[in-house]
């Protein structure tokens, strides 16, 4: 793509930036973010879920743009800062692409750039988005998520061990897990009737050495997506950068993500609504990405539900898709699990809001907060693609209200670990069908929401 | 709290290390020991500071830096305390993230809790391998060893580190407790990790019950 072009220039930058501590860097980005908070007067003034505000949604932009050329990302193997000037941003993310085909033949989707309130529907990523899960059950588990025509694309679950083996980081164990996770995702994908669907992988590549592995041919396709995370916060290293080649020399996909922690290095609502929005610009900038994504942490629930991180979402997003012309998306992470009404109300009110939002895509949901092995289903995903679907006719005003119920309905549960079960006791494994009971409380969840006044 | 204390109270919480070495020596000068400092003001303002972060009525920064202004002060107070004297610790931790897992987030959040809540704290940083985490704690003097994973797969390199510091330095030479996404108690269990703690608050109450 033509704004892949630069990756030569950014292995010398993290080559030759300015030399720094990792723990002076740390510093810069909360001084930083600290600063442009109070430079440009970052004030959520009252609890919306939903941003209304375009003129403090276009200042988070510029507080972002400025604090990400001011802190630049950090290189930890070189010790060195990758920088750009505010120019050099603004110059690069003109080339961005604002459209892209996943997926091949009759199953090739189209992600294109949206806008706040846009009537466009999202992609559904609609995935466990790496929670783990045994090697016996990960076919239909994963199918249970294929078969649902709401969903646009996926993303296997990690597995739990390889041929009965715990995966081991940087051994032969990760390869030979990423080379299962491509057998078996294909082998869903053709079961399911859905062989040309993107995924996004390779979720068992923790270091690069899985990713070098199996992207290529017999293994991740060049119409999927190829993922990577950078370190928490604004860091990069040679493994992320290693895959990062990779990637662009295979021709892919390139959808790297960044996990802010709330409370962290960026601090509350209005610091993080700063440093997510400068981490999604980074992304470009840095890794030239195709499409950039998030899914911000609460530090003790793991979770992102909460109030604290859907109000900085909705005004970093909104400030992303009122500025630019990025791909974004978000990864709703729950604390619910499958079986409980918690974790469709959490779909609700994260699916809402990013799609009211300016999201191009949705991801998930990551139930009972992605770490319980097992404890997901594709349930939860037709729901939550039904609600996006929905939420695309729907004013901020008429969003934020229903965001608001939904709310009301979960915050009480946010500390309870309410993590439901596992997909074994909600779906029968053989038929890949949910139980009577998940059925019964999805409907009922539905049947609420709607009267909501939600077109469901 | 003793109204005297209060601008020192302020420099602590506000994290200007300048301001909080200097109002400790003119306290000390004042005729207040640096023990009782200790005891009366600053020990009782970490655990508050503790318990806002725990809340999220503040951040890891503010707590990092009033951490850091202690750290300051024990060092500024040190010529002040007479003979036989010393600011004791609860106990010290070296904290590390095992080999093969980058993540540092976590752990440095659980670092900050312990600090707070008067653990001498060494942070060996992020991909420690086993030998040079057990190294470290035998440098640093340390009672427990705490490991942070954030991915599945790092958790053999977890459980790298406990069999190889029972190996090498005997099964209750340091207590050794574990956290981060994957861990769950009942891996830490079967792993022989002596304990286990879901969040930073967690950690702190682990690391109290193991030096009662």
């Amino acid at each position: 793509m033509k704004h892949t072009t630069r990756l030569m220039d950014i292995v010398q930058r993290s080559l030759n930036g300015p030399i720094k501590e990792e723990q002076e860097f740390n510093n810069d980005v909360t001084q930083g973010i600290q600063e442009k908070v109070q430079k440009y007067d970052i004030r959520i003034q009252d609890e919306h879920f939903i941003n209304f505000d375009d003129e403090l949604v276009d200042r988070v932009w510029a507080a972002a743009v400025e604090f990400l050329a001011d802190c630049g990302v950090y290189c930890q193997s070189t010790r060195r800062v990758i920088l750009h000037s505010k120019e050099e941003i603004e110059s690069i993310l003109e080339t961005a692409p604002d459209n892209v085909w996943y997926g091949e033949g009759p199953d090739a989707v189209h992600e294109v750039a949206r806008g706040v309130e846009d009537p466009r529907r999202p992609l559904l990523m609609g995935s466990p988005i790496g929670t783990a899960i045994e090697e016996e059950y990960y076919v239909p588990a994963l199918i249970s998520y294929i078969q649902e025509p709401e969903v646009d694309v996926t993303m296997a679950p990690s597995m739990d061990k390889i041929y009965g083996y715990d995966i081991r980081t940087r051994s032969p164990l990760e390869i030979m897990a990423c080379w299962r996770e491509i057998e078996l995702t294909l082998a869903a994908l053709r079961r399911s009737g859905r062989p040309g669907m993107a995924v996004t992988g390779l979720d068992n590549s923790i270091s690069d050495v899985g990713q070098l592995s199996a992207d290529g041919p017999g293994g991740l396709r060049k119409t999927d997506l190829h993922t990577f995370g950078i370190i928490s916060e604004l860091k990069t290293n040679f493994e992320v950068l290693n895959k990062l080649t990779h990637i662009l020399y295979r021709g892919g996909i390139v959808d790297p993500y960044a996990n802010p922690i709330y409370g962290g290095l960026g601090g509350g609502k209005e610091g993080q609504a700063v440093l997510i929005t400068a981490a999604m610009i980074a992304l470009n900038i840095v890794f030239m990405a195709t499409c950039v994504g998030s899914s911000p942490t609460h530090p003790f629930h793991f979770n992102n539900t909460g109030k604290e991180l859907l109000i900085p979402c909705s005004l970093s997003f909104q400030a992303l898709a009122r500025n630019s012309h990025l791909l974004t998306n978000l990864t709703a992470t729950t604390v619910g699990g499958p079986g409980t009404k918690t974790l469709l109300y959490e779909c609700v009110a994260f699916f809402i809001m990013s799609t009211v939002s300016g999201c191009s895509r949705i991801l998930g949901p990551r139930s009972a907060t992605g770490s319980i092995t097992g404890h997901f289903s594709g349930l939860e995903a037709r729901f939550a693609g039904e609600i996006m679907t929905a939420a695309c006719r729907l004013t901020r005003d008429e969003a934020e209200e229903v965001v608001r119920k939904a709310y009301a309905r979960y915050e009480g549960d946010l500390d309870k670990k309410a993590y439901g079960k596992h997909f074994k006791d909600v779906y029968d494994p053989d038929t890949i069908q949910p139980t009577g009971k998940w059925s019964r409380v999805y409907d009922e969840v539905k049947r609420e929401v709607a009267d909501w006044g939600l077109a469901l | 709290m003793n109204a005297e204390y209060s601008s020192l109270e302020t420099a602590i919480r506000e994290g200007n290390v300048d301001r909080g070495a200097s109002e400790a020596v003119a306290l000390v000068e004042r005729g207040y020991r640096p023990i009782q400092i200790f005891s009366e003001c600053i020990e009782p303002l970490l655990k508050d500071i503790g318990e806002k972060f725990s809340r999220l009525d503040i951040f890891l920064p503010e707590m990092v830096n009033s951490a850091q202004v202690v750290k300051a002060i024990q060092q500024t107070v040190k010529p002040y305390m007479g003979q036989g004297e010393e600011l004791s610790t609860k106990g010290k931790i070296v904290i590390a993230t095992v080999s093969g897992d980058q993540h540092d987030i976590g752990k440095n959040i659980v670092k900050a809790m312990l600090d707070v809540n008067g653990y001498e704290v060494k942070d060996l940083g992020v991909d420690v391998d086993a030998a040079d985490i057990v190294q470290d704690a035998k440098d640093f003097g340390a009672d427990i060893i705490a490991l942070s994973a954030l991915m599945l797969p790092s958790l053999p390199s977890v459980r790298d580190v406990i069999e190889y510091t029972k190996a090498v330095e005997g099964e209750s030479t340091y207590k050794i407790m574990v956290g981060g996404g994957p861990v769950s108690p009942e891996w830490a269990e079967e792993a022989g990790a002596d304990g286990y703690g879901d969040d930073a608050m967690e950690a702190v109450h682990v690391a109290d019950q193991f030096l009662q």
